[in-house]
């Protein structure tokens, strides 16, 4: 098996690659099943008492006529998210937006749930140590953070929101996990990690036996605490995440098989050669924080497979083991090669969907599964009733290289429109687009064929064949159709880009 | 013209016999900027013993009375500068010191008090170095050979350094909180000093209406106790402690807060950290290149701040897209202050025509002018003493060739309290 070929073969220049390889979603007409009652919505009967004295602090936020991609598996399309408050109250198609309420109108575009960086660093400016004192709203990283669509963003061992303008509420969640030294190249540590686990987990299990019988037994004392970490008691007891850094197989192994017997799911960053060993990791119900474009030669004195894999990503995911995605730096960074910071997010997943992992597992990467490790996946990292209302508005999909986050919602607040600020507002400008997003049609997805040519007319005064593209798209090709091309004249900033949504054209 | 006149007589009786009086003075002005009240063109401005006694357009001048023409000049008031270390040492503490004044520091022997009369600063506040609170500002008249001579008035402010980190943030909360206890115990003392004022008059019937009441039969024997020594006296309240006494200052509104922030941040820090109290407060806010106040500035041109603030053209960041923050704030309700560029001897000979450049890109002319004079003498609480030309303040005045914001005008004279301490004035 030359797995040195196949790898050979993979590392192909990055500007030709075609990050997005569509994969079907849900049909529209399964729609229906997926509309969502508001659980928080104000009873009609209810409303005397408490209204006065609410209805001044009432905060309505609307994105109407989107295409709702709600993180959970389903597409809504043409659906209204409704927030009250910074926190969705309702997604339907036909809501009753209040008086007052802001309304962004998504029409055309999609919906995706705001981004989580499982980590990241200067997104908030401050330190974490005292996020909530030093937080720098304004800070131009952050603005960058919410143009890639970062929204919440693990910070040394705090789960914080990128609230723009704001100091409150910035801090999620304190203290989500603790980082553990596990490895074969350092035994002492092992050897103490494990000594400090059984006692801990002695403890745990006479103080549960204690808790269970206490009542009727009044004569049973407390255990003793002693010599016991609260740190790794509260990883036992599934409070924080237990996080290694690991790449090695030997260290992988021997990281499931610790969580396994102790009973917790550890968070390894990095997990390089996680694929060789994946059902271990998958039986420990193991999170793996991967950047699927590290790489990494296999040690030469092995015969057992090792080193990095595209498929890495792929091969976890297909294991059960849940995959978050991080670049490679952590930070904002304007220098050097482009393309591996922070801001990168997305493009970061696409890699690796390019090397197998589905494309709603790749979203999960950025969304809902780095929420669960920060433990803040009851608030963010989907759009459902009772979440926060955490929103990207996107002209295009949401892994693809070429689409921009046009607007960004944080608690039910427009943080970031892409026409009003700097940084990308003269790429592909809105109101010139030559990509009208209903045109674009990613490869295997359904569209509804009247759906193009009425908005399309319209907006651009567009010539008639621009209602045809959906009619010829061609099955399992990454193309859009040539008719685009007669659109692009009118544009002239950046010839490259100018391309329209030809992927790989 | 003749109603003027009467009423200088009628002022000032002194006047008919003016000749006698040898620091009596009419200035003769081509333009005076009054900065309180616009522009006088060919005004008179009389002096007499280092006040300004009156000022109008071509007032009559009796005779006898010493009279300085100066029809080519402008004059404005002195400049005031509020913010300046200028002739101290810079030895900085990083404490909480809000009993300091920085009066214990001045020095006043030093060539760079004179170079400042000549640059028009006839008016200094000093305050005191440090991060935290390192203390209380003090306005001083550059020139005298005598810390005691060049006081003009102490505890101009209380200037507070604030960054966002959670120590500015404690301090803060803690300072104020300490306010807050004070006074918490101040009204229970305070009450309870009534309740025991007050008690003395029932005193009398409590011991008739027994039966009746229960309770007051042992506040009757409490009084009866304390009723000698406690006579009709009204209640004294005690001494706040003298780190706590500036903040209640500050809550009372009898000492302005001058807040240094760095970033649009420190304010919303700050404002957490003050909460709810309605305080008002100025602040310091030193002008960097590429400033991100300007986030801010509508909630600080509601809170009605001051913005103490160099005349600089700011950018927005990541762009070379110019800002007029100036002209921001003072559009969003701020008032300005401003500083020279920096607290140099140099940076104080270029003031004026650093301030002409923000005129030039947008800034309304009569502001500025107020940002240097008047709007910075009320910053210090010296607003009704000096600042602008009118009646009953100090003579400080600056004589100029020509427009002060013009680039090629140039300060001919200055005068402080009545006497000319720069530049050749033929008399």
């Amino acid at each position: 098996m030359s797995n040195f070929m196949l790898r050979k073969l993979l590392q192909i220049p990055a500007s030709a690659l075609a990050l997005c390889s569509f994969t079907a979603l849900l049909a529209p007409n399964a729609n229906a099943a997926f509309l969502q009652e508001p659980a928080a919505a104000p009873k009609e009967g209810e409303k005397p008492a408490e209204e006065k004295k609410k209805e001044e602090k009432e905060e309505w936020f609307a994105v109407t006529n989107g295409d709702v991609f709600t993180g959970t598996g389903s597409l809504l399309r043409g659906m209204t998210v409704l927030a009250k408050n910074g926190v969705i109250v309702k997604i339907a198609s036909e809501v009753d937006i209040p008086e007052g309420a802001k309304v962004l109108d998504a029409k055309g575009m999609r919906v995706y749930p705001g981004l989580v960086a499982v980590a990241s660093s200067g997104l908030l400016g401050g330190s974490s140590a005292e996020l909530e004192d030093t937080v720098d709203p304004f800070n131009s990283r952050m603005l960058l953070g919410l143009a890639s669509g970062i929204t919440s963003t693990g910070i040394g061992s705090v789960a914080a929101k990128l609230k723009r303008g704001e100091i409150k509420g910035v801090v999620l969640r304190d203290k989500f996990s603790t980082t553990l030294t596990y490895s074969t190249n350092n035994p002492s540590s092992k050897r103490n990690l494990v000594e400090k686990l059984d006692v801990t987990a002695k403890y745990l299990r006479e103080f549960r036996e204690y808790e269970a019988k206490k009542a009727s037994n009044k004569d049973l004392k407390e255990p003793a605490k002693k010599g016991v970490d609260s740190a790794l008691l509260a990883v036992l007891k599934g409070e924080t995440m237990a996080r290694f850094n690991a790449d090695g197989r030997e260290d992988l192994i021997a990281i499931a098989r610790l969580a396994q017997k102790y009973g917790f799911r550890p968070v390894i960053d990095g997990c390089e050669e996680g694929w060789t060993v994946a059902d271990e990791l998958g039986r420990a119900g193991a999170f793996a924080v991967l950047t699927p474009r590290n790489r990494d030669d296999k040690s030469e004195a092995l015969v057992r497979p090792g080193g990095s894999s595209i498929e890495n990503a792929a091969i976890l995911h297909a294991h059960g083991v849940q995959v978050a995605i991080i670049p490679a730096t952590r930070g904002v960074d304007l220098g050097g090669i482009a393309g591996r910071d922070i801001i990168h997010l997305p493009i970061e997943a696409g890699f690796a969907v390019r090397g197998g992992l589905p494309q709603a597992a790749a979203i999960a990467a950025i969304t809902i599964v780095p929420a669960r490790i920060l433990g803040v996946d009851h608030r963010v990292g989907t759009i459902e009733v009772g979440k926060d209302c955490d929103l990207l508005v996107m002209d295009g999909d949401l892994l693809h290289y070429q689409t921009f986050v046009q607007y960004a919602i944080v608690d039910g607040k427009q943080v970031y429109d892409k026409e009003a600020e700097l940084w990308f507002a003269h790429i592909r400008p809105r109101t010139t687009a030559s990509m009208a997003p209903e045109t674009r049609v990613d490869a295997g997805e359904e569209v509804d064929p009247n759906a193009a040519p009425k908005v399309d007319a319209p907006k651009d005064g567009a010539k008639p064949e621009e209602a045809k593209p959906p009619e010829e798209k061609k099955p399992g090709g990454g193309e859009t159709p040539p008719e685009k091309k007669p659109e692009e004249p009118p544009k002239e900033t950046g010839g490259d880009e100018g391309s329209g949504g030809e992927v790989g054209g | 013209m003749k109603t003027l006149n009467a009423i200088v007589l009628a002022a000032f009786p002194a006047l008919c016999s003016a000749a006698a009086l040898p620091d009596l003075v009419a200035i003769k002005v081509g333009r005076a900027e009054t900065v309180s009240h616009g522009v006088i063109e060919h005004a008179v401005i009389l002096v007499e013993d280092g006040k300004i006694v009156t000022i109008g357009q071509d007032l009559p001048i009796e005779r006898g009375i010493r009279v300085i023409d100066l029809e080519s000049w402008i004059a404005m008031p002195g400049l005031v500068n509020p913010y300046s270390r200028i002739g101290l040492d810079s030895r900085a503490g990083d404490e909480f010191n809000p009993q300091i004044s920085a009066f214990d520091d001045l020095y006043p022997t030093g060539e760079d008090y004179d170079k400042l009369l000549e640059y028009g600063v006839t008016t200094l506040g000093l305050y005191p170095a440090g991060r935290a609170v390192p203390g209380r500002a003090v306005v001083v008249r550059p020139g005298p050979d005598t810390a005691e001579a060049m006081l003009v008035a102490r505890d101009a402010y209380l200037k507070v350094y604030f960054r966002s980190d959670s120590r500015s943030k404690k301090m803060v909360k803690d300072a104020f909180a300490k306010v807050d206890e004070y006074l918490e115990k101040e009204k229970k003392a305070k009450e309870k000093f009534d309740k025991e004022a007050s008690g003395k008059k029932p005193e009398a019937k409590p011991e008739e209406k027994k039966p009746d009441e229960k309770a007051p039969a042992q506040d009757g024997e409490k009084k009866e106790e304390k009723k000698d020594d406690k006579a009709k006296k009204a209640y004294v309240p005690a001494e706040p402690d003298d780190k706590v006494k500036p903040f209640l200052d500050i809550v009372n509104g009898k000492l302005n807060a001058l807040i240094s922030i760095g970033q649009a941040a420190d304010f919303l820090h700050l404002m957490d950290a003050i909460g709810e109290r309605k305080l008002s407060f100025d602040l310091r806010i030193p002008m960097t290149r590429e400033i991100d106040i300007y986030e801010v500035e509508k909630q600080i041109g509601e809170r009605k701040c001051r913005i103490v603030m160099e005349p600089e053209i700011t950018l927005t960041p990541g762009t070379m897209r110019m800002r007029n923050l100036a002209q921001e704030f003072s559009a969003a309700g701020s008032k300005i202050v401003f500083l020279p560029r920096g607290d140099t001897l140099t940076a104080h000979k270029t003031w004026l025509r650093n301030v002409g450049e923000v005129v030039a890109q947008g800034l309304p002319r009569e502001i500025a002018l107020r940002a240097l004079t008047l709007e910075p003498a009320e910053l210090m609480g010296v607003g009704a003493r000096l600042g602008s030309l009118d009646k009953n303040k100090d003579a400080n005045m600056v004589f100029l060739n020509g427009d002060p914001f013009e680039p090629g005008t140039k300060i001919m004279a200055v005068m402080l309290e009545g006497r000319i301490v720069f530049g050749e004035v033929a008399q």
